[in-house]
């Protein structure tokens, strides 16, 4: 063979959650028989020259034995993953004589050594960016089929193995595009905790239809045992399911992250995340490498994240939050560039009254005044700014916990009030934010308060010491409070019953 | 910080008095020339506890009164808290060097103390907390005052050696009794049954030194004082509402109570409860903390 062949294919890979358009150029020329990929590969992709020439030699192809270069452009965005496999593999399949790629065809997936294509993250953000970028049609494994068909309107073929391809190619034999897809939207499973499982805890239920219905943080403090985290698993259940807009996010970070079931479409239940309290900062708000990659709270975008053993956390991991417990999200810069992880979720944080967990029952507690101040100090003053409700969950008598008292409200009746409430929130402020996040500014237009209702607060601010920003939560709760009764004005008993989620310390 | 030689003039004449006074003392602020009387009792008093040493030390400190104690945790420093909400001031022996605040945690307290009274102690600075100082510390106490109360404290405990050796210097010694379930009245009731003065206010230790003039004239006018202050510790004294009163009928001075247990007795949910709970509040009627519900008693 005299001169070079090139071919392109189309292909994309992520930067943080946000898709990103790879050229894939592979290029045969004469010399000695060589494969080598150029442009920021990371290991994993300087691997893919072994599966993608096993896996064309296993397709009943020839991989040529000539001098082959791939390219991944631009070449100066970090690449790693394996998603651009099925992309080098097509681009060399071309250049090698099998002649033109369709044209505006995108390529997604991984090889295996026998051929066959499997899934990749992030199908969806990158399918919806390529179609941006004037990609047609997309080639993607099976798996992925439903997820990339939520990312664009145009027709998705679903590839098994590069010998169907190859089939497809040469007989126009049909591939998968037209199979039946998998539902648009999965149907809510069951969800696995309900209210009407937790006994006793009039006070906590309350609190959690509370931040259910206006999504405030809210701080469960009690000693071990008393049901903090079956509470805290219980929240997802009374939340409303995701509206399209935020379905479809919540859809695109869980394909990101590898958290999407295989051929899952939309996800409509709100997420629920609960990492160890040893996480790093970087695993709960975002960090790594050369490429950024999503944390914990964008895994719970939209939903419920639950710290148990708060104050176990490690002290930089819990001041990280900060930013995105205010702000919703947060920016995370790399050498790749900068990324911003959407972060916006209802915290629930849990933690023993003390060290040794027995605050408040008369003679277990070991604890001095000052161990309890240094173990209260832990969840620093910052955060706790940022938690709008707090509630004592005491630990029950036996005789509730066998059974003994009313069978509790189940999810389902108090999800239909915390609707409600949301109701009445969308219909005073149709883009948000909800109660929990509404500013000094908003509270004051939202949360205006009668004579006797300032009398009230005037006199709690002063009686019981409280600061600016713990009127400012008084207040939102209060607002959410009148939500729920179904009144626009927030008088005095909103505030009276408000006051009690205020910190008991 | 000055240095006080058992001859100097400035030496407390009445802890010349015991067997052993101690040759030197380093004192940080004024020793008062007033009469003293000590408050000593457990570390780890009860709310009850906490409160009566407060109450009493706030009102001897009304009357002219010296209160001395240990600036230890619990009764010590809840005593000295209450003498510093008076007029008059008070003394704290430490078993530590001047420059080692012991607990910690009070070092604003000694501060406190030692603009208007003083901080007493034999040990050169320096020296930490040695177990082996805090008998010795004690002996001090008894020596600086005229009587000892005790409030709370255990059986064999250091509030029950010091009152012993009050006894046997032959100054008043007077204990708060309690409830007999509470182990930490097991050395009041005993001092009491071996002839200690049962205390129930102010009087009942004023009444045993009829020869201070002053200090009964001071008690006289604060008289109808006090009895406000206190009201709200009589049970005649809840909140006239129906409602609040229901729920502070159920709550006690001491054991708090959890809401949801308020709640279910009176059959009201929890959002009500809470309404009610803020009105109580502010009402002054009850204490809401990590604990619990609790009635709200006098100085707590």
């Amino acid at each position: 063979m005299g001169g070079t062949v090139l071919a392109r294919a189309l292909c994309g890979t992520l930067f943080g959650l946000d898709g990103v358009r790879i050229d894939v150029e592979a290029d045969i020329g004469p010399g000695l028989p060589a494969f080598h990929i150029v442009g920021l590969a990371d290991r994993a992709l300087q691997e893919a020259r072994e599966r993608v020439k096993i896996a064309i030699n296993n397709s009943g192809v020839d991989f040529p034995g000539q001098k082959v270069t791939v390219n991944l452009a631009p070449a100066q965005l970090p690449k790693e993953g394996c998603g651009f496999d099925l992309a080098i593999a097509v681009a060399i399949l071309s250049a090698s004589g099998k002649g033109h790629l369709p044209d505006g065809a995108a390529w997604l997936g991984e090889l295996g050594l026998d051929g066959s294509v499997r899934r990749v993250r992030g199908v969806l953000p990158i399918a919806a960016h390529l179609t941006r970028s004037g990609a047609t049609q997309f080639y993607v494994p099976r798996d992925n089929m439903a997820e990339a068909r939520l990312g664009t309107p145009h027709p998705v073929h679903g590839v098994r193995d590069l010998q169907e391809l190859v089939a497809h190619w040469e007989s126009g034999n049909s591939l998968a595009a037209d199979a039946p897809a998998p539902g648009g939207s999965v149907a809510p499973p069951e969800p696995a905790y309900d209210l009407a499982d937790v006994r006793g805890q009039a006070t906590a239920r309350r609190a959690l239809e509370i931040a259910a219905a206006g999504a405030h943080h809210i701080l469960l403090i009690g000693p071990p045992g008393a049901g903090k985290t079956l509470l805290a698993r219980a929240l997802p259940s009374i939340l409303p399911p995701l509206p399209p807009a935020e379905s479809l996010e919540v859809t695109a970070i869980a394909s990101c992250v590898g958290l999407l079931p295989p051929g899952s479409g939309l996800l409509v239940e709100p997420p629920f995340r609960a990492p160890h309290h040893n996480i790093s900062a970087a695993g709960l708000i975002g960090g790594g490498g050369a490429v950024p990659r999503a944390g914990e709270i964008t895994r719970a975008h939209r939903g419920v994240l639950f710290l148990d053993e708060v104050t176990e956390f490690r002290r930089d991991a819990l001041e990280a939050l900060r930013q995105p417990l205010e702000d919703g999200r947060v920016a995370v810069a790399r050498v790749g560039g900068h990324a911003v992880f959407p972060g916006r979720f209802i915290l629930v944080a849990a933690a023993n009254p003390c060290a040794c967990g027995f605050a408040g029952e008369s003679g277990r507690c070991r604890c001095t005044p000052l161990d309890r101040q240094r173990y209260q100090a832990r969840l620093s003053g910052p955060i706790r700014d940022r938690i709008d409700l707090q509630v004592l969950v005491p630990r029950l008598p036996a005789a509730e916990l066998l059974g003994a008292s009313a069978a509790a409200e189940s999810s389902a009746v108090v999800r239909s009030r915390v609707l409600a409430a949301r109701g009445r929130q969308e219909a005073r402020r149709p883009i948000g934010p909800l109660n929990g996040a509404l500013t000094g500014a908003q509270l004051r237009r939202d949360a205006r308060l009668d004579d006797p209702g300032h009398a009230l607060l005037e006199a709690a601010a002063d009686r019981l010491h409280l600061t600016g920003r713990a009127i400012h939560r008084v207040l939102r709760v209060a607002r959410t409070i009148a939500d729920l009764e179904g009144v626009e004005n927030v008088d005095s008993t909103h505030l009276a019953e408000a006051l009690q989620y205020r910190d008991p310390a | 910080m000055t240095t006080l030689q058992v001859g100097d003039e400035g030496y407390p004449a009445c802890l010349r008095q015991i067997h052993d006074p101690p040759a030197r003392l380093f004192v940080q602020g004024r020793l008062p020339a007033e009469e003293m009387i000590a408050i000593v009792g457990s570390r780890r008093a009860t709310p009850y506890g906490l409160r009566v040493a407060y109450r009493l030390a706030a009102d001897l400190s009304q009357c002219g009164v010296v209160v001395v104690s240990g600036l230890a945790r619990g009764v010590d420093a809840a005593a000295h808290r209450g003498a510093l909400s008076g007029p008059t001031p008070t003394v704290a022996v430490m078993a530590t060097g001047l420059d080692r605040i012991y607990p910690p945690e009070h070092a604003d307290l000694a501060a406190q103390i030692a603009r208007t009274g003083a901080l007493v102690t034999e040990a050169p600075d320096g020296t930490p907390p040695l177990p082996s100082r805090f008998p010795v510390r004690n002996r001090i106490i008894c020596g600086l005052s005229k009587g000892v109360v005790v409030v709370e404290a255990a059986a064999r405990s250091g509030a029950l050696i010091t009152a012993n050796m009050a006894g046997r210097e032959g100054r008043e010694v007077f204990a708060v009794p309690g409830s007999i379930e509470n182990p930490l009245t097991e050395g009041t009731h005993a001092l009491i049954d071996d002839g200690a003065k049962l205390v129930r206010d102010v009087d009942d230790i004023l009444e045993e030194f009829p020869t201070l003039a002053r200090v009964h004239a001071r008690a006289r006018t604060y008289a109808s004082a006090r009895a406000d202050r206190y009201a709200h510790a009589r049970a005649d004294s809840g909140p006239q509402e129906t409602a609040l009163r229901d729920v502070w009928e159920l709550l006690d001075l001491d054991i708090p109570r959890h809401h949801d247990e308020v709640a279910t007795q009176l059959g009201i949910t929890a959002a009500e409860l809470n309404r009610r709970i803020t009105v109580l509040e502010m009402g002054n009627y009850i204490i809401g903390d990590a604990g619990g519900l609790r009635r709200r008693g006098p100085a707590s």
